[in-house]
């Protein structure tokens, strides 16, 4: 991209990070090589680990070329980028070299499908430890039967969006009055970010740069796609069109979505911040949406939004962020499918309760088969969705600590651990450089589903304890 | 008759410019609903321009914080730079009403401008490769592809050692 755009001083850059990466993978194989077979904790720090180097390599581009103020912003960005986040401390967006913005987006590209599902398509293996890897990035998926195929499929659903979405961007942005040549290249990142559920902007304004309705319906529309499970792409492009009324994640959605932005509308409504109902109901739509779907892309500037909506609508904002978009999708959060097994299991007490003593009340939840819904399925729901909890009131409290307001501190931090991107002005390169790292620790636990995290942090102890021992 | 609408005209022009205070991007965003309304000035570099017709939207960047600026398509003509990694886009000044949430553009922040003027005309920037730095890649690709090389010997080294049963 550097080369297409004759953007000669950027180059160097992007050679020196392949050149360390490449040393360091080499290095790696050499020294770390083993022939035992890898079990489902080594996948979980794997993946963890990946995660980490990964950020620590792609952050040098950004850093070298200036774009961000530090190595340390820059490792905010990568992070964000991998983690599909779209939270930013990138300085001047509007300025930036169109290698470095590619970059960018092609990095949400890359982390929303997984750095490990890309690379399974690349190295094409397929044994007992890429399966475990695979599992370890909090991928669950059995599209096709071998690993490798599947890692292809997802790809291939992918790639096959993002041109779609790239074309309807560049269209509409010719004829709002851009430049080819600008549609063109603005389309492909919106189109990465979007599918992406990224949030990523090649422009400071976000969506607002084009000031189109098209423009927000295409992004409003591939994003939506974007956040639905890969399995579910798969059955419904298989002929499986049932599966859009009768799958739990798609139903579960549906119901969230609404009611929230029915709730914020009637919020804004109350609060007279818009001058008419369709305004205020499209503001709050593409808002919620953008949230749920954890993608982050707005029509309201950051410190806007903080400072016009009441308290309520962001903290049901703050919800949604939490809550996120379907599983095995690029999107974070808790994740549809949980939210839903979980609102049927406390429908089943409820049945329970009513029922008489001998009566057996059973449930089942249906995702492209009916699946019984068990205790062991009610639990594993349960403990992610408190591990996300816990990681968003951490988040909040050290925020507030740090003098910012409770509202929008809950907001930021919903926006980072469900990787939604979307701001409320906390997120600059003026912030402190612990709560950096902290959003850094949330966006990366958040797009791991935590386990993983907490895996290689009692991995890392035990390891300390016998070192210790020894 | 002509005359005298054009000095009323100048009279108000005179009187309602230095009204409209110079405000920061960030200042509109931030107090979005106080300035709701209010006919302000703005001033940035141009970081977009999209002609629709008779009107034109400009995108002015201000200190990080760029707006949407609704503009008359010839006013928006006299920008020649616009703003990007090569460029520092025309510095313009536009006067004209803020809207918080424009009830005619969708609910988007913006200005909608009377007027209109390049205050300062745009410039190419230079964006030469640093030296030392292409050097530094070079050699750590050069060493890079040692590495490989050399690590690569040594793991067929090793596997031919291993595959004799007498070593």
């Amino acid at each position: 991209m550097a080369a297409i755009y004759k953007e000669f001083a950027i180059i160097p850059h992007f050679f020196i990070a392949s050149s360390i990466t490449f040393i360091l993978c080499n290095v790696g194989i050499h020294f770390l090589h083993t022939k035992n077979e890898m079990e489902l904790k080594h996948a979980l720090c794997f993946a963890a680990l990946v995660w980490i180097f990964s950020m620590l390599l792609a952050a040098i581009p950004f850093w070298l070329s200036g774009a961000t103020g530090s190595y340390l912003d820059a490792n905010f960005d990568a992070m964000s980028g991998f983690t599909t986040t779209g939270l930013t401390l990138v300085r001047g967006i509007d300025h930036l070299s169109h290698s470095i913005n590619f970059y960018r987006h092609y990095l949400q590209f890359v982390g929303g499908m997984g750095i490990i599902v890309v690379s399974l398509v690349i190295l094409a293996r397929s044994e007992i430890s890429s399966v475990l890897a695979f599992k370890g990035e909090a991928r669950d998926l059995g599209i096709r039967p071998n690993i490798v195929r599947t890692s292809r499929v997802i790809l291939g659903i992918a790639l096959t969006f993002m041109v779609l979405g790239a074309a309807f961007f560049a269209v509409v942005g010719i004829s709002e009055g851009a430049n080819i040549g600008n549609s063109i290249f603005d389309g492909v990142n919106y189109s990465m970010a979007a599918y992406s559920t990224g949030g990523f902007a090649p422009h400071s304004q976000s969506i607002l740069f084009y000031h189109s309705t098209l423009y927000e319906i295409v992004a409003l529309i591939i994003f939506l796609i974007g956040s639905f499970n890969f399995t579910f792409h798969y059955a419904v492009l298989s002929g499986k069109r049932r599966e859009i009324f009768k799958n739990i994640e798609i139903r579960t959605m549906f119901i969230t979505l609404t009611l929230s932005t029915l709730i914020i509308s009637g919020i804004l409504l109350f609060s007279n911040v818009y001058p008419s109902g369709s305004i205020l109901f499209r503001k709050a739509f593409f808002q919620a949406a953008s949230a749920h779907t954890t993608t982050g892309f707005g029509t309201i500037y950051p410190s806007q939004i903080a400072n016009t909506w009441p308290s309520a609508a962001l903290f049901i904002m703050s919800i949604i962020m939490v809550l996120g978009a379907c599983a095995n999708s690029t999107g974070g959060g808790i994740k549809a499918i949980r939210v839903g097994i979980i609102a049927k299991s406390f429908f089943r007490e409820i049945k329970k309760a009513l029922s008489p003593k001998s009566a057996v009340v059973t449930e089942k939840f249906h995702h492209i088969e009916d699946t019984p819904l068990t205790e062991t399925i009610a639990r594993g729901a349960l403990l992610i969705a408190f591990g996300y909890i816990f990681l968003f009131a951490l988040g909040t409290t050290v925020t507030t600590l740090y003098g910012y307001n409770m509202t929008n501190s809950m907001y930021e931090t919903a926006s980072a651990v469900g990787n939604v991107g979307l701001s409320s002005g906390i997120t600059s390169p003026a912030m402190p450089a612990l709560l950096k790292v902290l959003y850094i620790f949330l966006m990366w636990a958040g797009r791991l589903e935590i386990i993983a995290v907490l895996v290689l942090i009692g991995f890392t102890i035990l390891g300390i304890r016998k070192g210790i021992k020894k | 008759m002509s005359l005298k609408i054009c000095v009323i005209v100048a009279i108000l022009l005179i009187l309602i410019v230095p009204l409209a205070r110079a405000e920061s991007g960030k200042a509109l965003i931030e107090n979005s609903a106080s300035f709701d309304g209010k006919t302000v000035t703005f001033t940035g570099e141009v970081i977009g321009v999209f002609t629709r017709g008779d009107y034109a939207w400009v995108n002015i960047l201000d200190n990080e914080v760029a707006i949407g600026v609704l503009c008359r398509a010839e006013d928006a003509r006299k920008v020649t730079v616009i703003g990007d990694y090569r460029h520092v886009g025309d510095t313009v000044e536009a006067i004209g009403t803020f809207h918080m949430a424009d009830p005619q553009q969708g609910g988007d922040l913006d200005i909608r401008a009377d007027n209109f003027t390049v205050v300062a005309v745009g410039q190419e920037l230079s964006r030469s490769p640093s030296l030392p730095l292409v050097t530094f890649s070079v050699v750590l690709m050069i060493v890079a592809i040692f590495v490989a090389f050399f690590l690569r010997h040594i793991r067929k080294e090793k596997e031919r050692i291993v595959s004799w049963p007498f070593h």
